[in-house]
């Protein structure tokens, strides 16, 4: 899996991205005090990334990843709803909010036509030929 | 005869900002000599041509603002003349290799003239291909628009700032270029969400562009399809990109580009040509490389590269006519065809990237050319028409909120946020709120000339690591070491100058260095970036 050469600044950061009308994308940074605790065992290595509906703060959808995967693809809980997320690790049997995202809107789904030719992408498709 | 239809023709110029003044020859900047070659000089001698003979051209045309600073980069411009130069001397070499071979000296000859016309053209203008378009535009031939800064996808980013900073650096940026307002906005990627709306108005911006299933997508009633443009709740014209005019362009399979009479691109001397021959028109590297003379025509589908046949520059023109009528005669059929259901004519929108014409489709500025002066010939019932005029001209749009769309493949982000590509963000999102905090804290203090020189170029580098382009080529596995290394460099610039600040320990003459290299935006204002923005 492709990725930086050279590390970032060790911050605390959850960001949720709209990438269709199916997906979000999500990352997320630690500060250095909680990775360790990662690393030391004070959290238990899954998080936990839950979405809420931004309109009400209604749960949506959880999903675990493990803390240093540090990216990963959430369902699209209900077409166009906004969404924000939060992020949890479980420490004495319980699970401990750490970060909350930004909100996002996915886009609603439209009746692709299958013909339809999107942008230079086929010409520059056509260079790895 | 009166129009019953109105033709709006958009062209999208863009490249990433590509600028190496420490390197005699860098590959990437090769992307910008070939497309002024052949695309910004053939698209501008048209243009010039048809407004001399009277006919309006009445096209639209993006620059994006890191193309404009690339076409007004004084070395650049020389090292393009030397591109140039080099390819009239082996283009010299060709005419004498070409001897006792018709077919291939009647090419050869021909692309004489493209590099000699280009030279011309440049020195008409002094290198600054700005001044041309300018004064175009200042003759009302052509509408010039812009579009982000740095032509990042603005619904990837979600700190307002950002989406602020890149419009207001851009909307800075034409007034510095082109010594007026933009009125118009072209969306980067056609990637457009609601919540721009607000930014675009506050940046002063008239109208934008969206993709055909943005109305689709609209909650609001839209019965005029993409034949009619609307406005957004709070005034910002939107214009919807018609699918099908798209489709006979772009489609590398059912589009016109495909013809077998047109140039294959991928097809060139740079690979085909005796090594030793060539070697001195390679880059430094000595590695084989597109040197821009392609001999050789599509021939057919599927032909294998070697088996291509070549070129016939008259035969190719013959194409152009006939697909310049086919594309009129379809939009005749859409004109008609709207007309006798609505009694009302509509509003045709075909956006394009520029480099597709000249570039990618060799035979593109011909068949642009053609289309114009049809329409006066035949004295078709069609117009062209341009952004601002027709909203003037119209009555007032019906309103609409165009729905979250982008023109990339699947019609979403997708092509900008994948598994080959999503690694960047942390470093983009973390150069970005390292800006926007060190913005906020500086914003209201009187800086010292050092500390707001590292600032700026901090909002330089944060600008550029935002480019959308950095995604795409990782996508499309084209130059993707580049686009990493010219990410990670920006991400990793900004964060460390900003530190620097803070630390009161900048280091001088690496900041000059960056300051030379990445020198877009040269009125920025670190301050754009801040959570309450002066501007």
């Amino acid at each position: 899996m492709p990725g930086l050469s050279r590390p970032l600044p060790a911050e605390d950061r959850l960001v949720l991205l709209p990438k269709n009308p199916g997906s979000f994308f999500v990352f997320w940074q630690l500060s250095a005090g909680r990775s360790e605790a990662f690393r030391s065992s004070v959290f238990q290595p899954e998080i936990e990334l839950k979405l809420l509906f931004s309109d009400d703060n209604s749960p949506a959808s959880s999903m675990k990843f493990p803390w240093q995967a540090g990216r990963g693809y959430l369902p699209v809980p209900a077409p166009g709803r906004t969404c924000q997320a939060a992020l949890y690790a479980f420490r004495n049997g319980a699970w401990e909010k750490l970060l909350d995202s930004n909100q996002a809107a996915p886009p609603c789904a439209a009746g692709m036509a299958e013909d339809r030719a999107y942008a230079s992408l086929e010409f520059h498709k056509k260079v790895l030929q | 005869m009166s129009s019953r239809g109105s033709l709006m023709f958009l062209l999208h110029a863009h490249l990433p900002y590509v600028n190496h003044p420490q390197d005699s020859s860098f590959l990437e900047e090769n992307w910008f000599f070939e497309a002024v070659v052949e695309t910004y000089v053939p698209l501008i001698s048209a243009l010039e041509r048809l407004s001399a003979e009277g006919i309006r051209p009445g096209v639209t045309i993006s620059i994006s603002p890191t193309l404009g600073a690339m076409l007004e980069n004084e070395a650049l411009e020389n090292k393009l003349q030397l591109y140039v130069e080099s390819r009239l001397e082996l283009i010299e070499k060709e005419l004498t290799r070409a001897q006792g071979d018709p077919a291939l000296l009647r090419t050869v000859r021909f692309y004489q003239k493209l590099y000699e016309d280009a030279a011309v053209l440049m020195h008409r203008y002094s290198g600054d291909l700005i001044t041309p378009l300018k004064a175009l535009q200042h003759a009302g031939q052509i509408e010039i628009i812009t579009t982000a800064a740095t032509h990042a996808v603005l619904p990837l980013l979600s700190r307002p700032e950002a989406v602020r900073a890149q419009l207001a650096v851009a909307a800075d940026d034409y007034m510095d270029r082109f010594n007026r307002k933009p009125a118009g906005f072209w969306l980067p990627e056609c990637a457009y969400e609601p919540r721009l709306n607000s930014y675009l108005k506050l940046s002063g911006f008239n109208y934008i562009f969206t993709e055909s299933h943005s109305v689709d997508l609209s909650a609001s009633s839209a019965p005029s399809g993409v034949y009619s443009p609307y406005l957004t709740p709070n005034g910002v014209g939107v214009f919807a990109r018609d699918a099908a005019s798209s489709r006979e362009v772009w489609s590398s399979k059912f589009g016109y580009p495909g013809d077998p009479a047109y140039r294959e691109f991928y097809r060139d001397l740079g690979y085909d040509g005796d090594y030793e021959y060539i070697r001195p028109y390679l880059g430094s590297d000595g590695v084989r490389r597109p040197l821009g003379l392609k001999y050789h025509r599509i021939t057919g589908a599927g032909t294998d590269l070697a088996a291509k046949q070549y070129y016939d520059p008259e035969a190719a023109m013959a194409r152009v006519e006939a697909h310049a009528s086919d594309f009129l005669a379809r939009r005749m059929k859409q004109t008609e065809d709207f007309y006798a259901a609505r009694g009302t004519g509509p509003l045709i929108v075909s956006c394009y990237d520029a480099e597709l014409f000249g570039h990618w489709w060799f035979e593109g500025p011909a068949f642009l050319e053609k289309v114009i002066r049809k329409i006066r010939q035949e004295r078709l019932p069609l117009q062209f028409v341009m952004p601002s005029e027709y909203l003037n001209s119209c009555q007032e749009p019906p309103e609409l909120m165009p729905g979250v769309s982008s023109w990339g493949e699947n019609g979403y982000f997708d092509p900008w946020v994948n598994e080959t590509n999503d690694f960047i963000y942390p470093a983009v999102y973390s150069a970005t709120d390292k800006m926007i905090e060190t913005a906020n804290r500086f914003r209201n203090q009187d800086v010292p000339s050092l500390s707001a020189r590292a600032l700026n170029q901090a909002a330089r580098e944060t600008l550029l690591a935002q480019s959308s382009d950095w995604a795409f080529l990782l996508y499309i596995g084209s130059h993707a070491e580049y686009a990493k290394s010219r990410l990670e460099d920006h991400a990793s610039n900004a964060v460390r100058l900003l530190a620097e600040v803070i630390e009161k320990k900048i280091d001088e003459p690496a900041l000059a260095e960056l300051e030379q290299k990445n020198s877009v935006f040269p009125r920025l204002d670190f301050r754009v970036f801040a959570s309450v923005s002066k501007f």
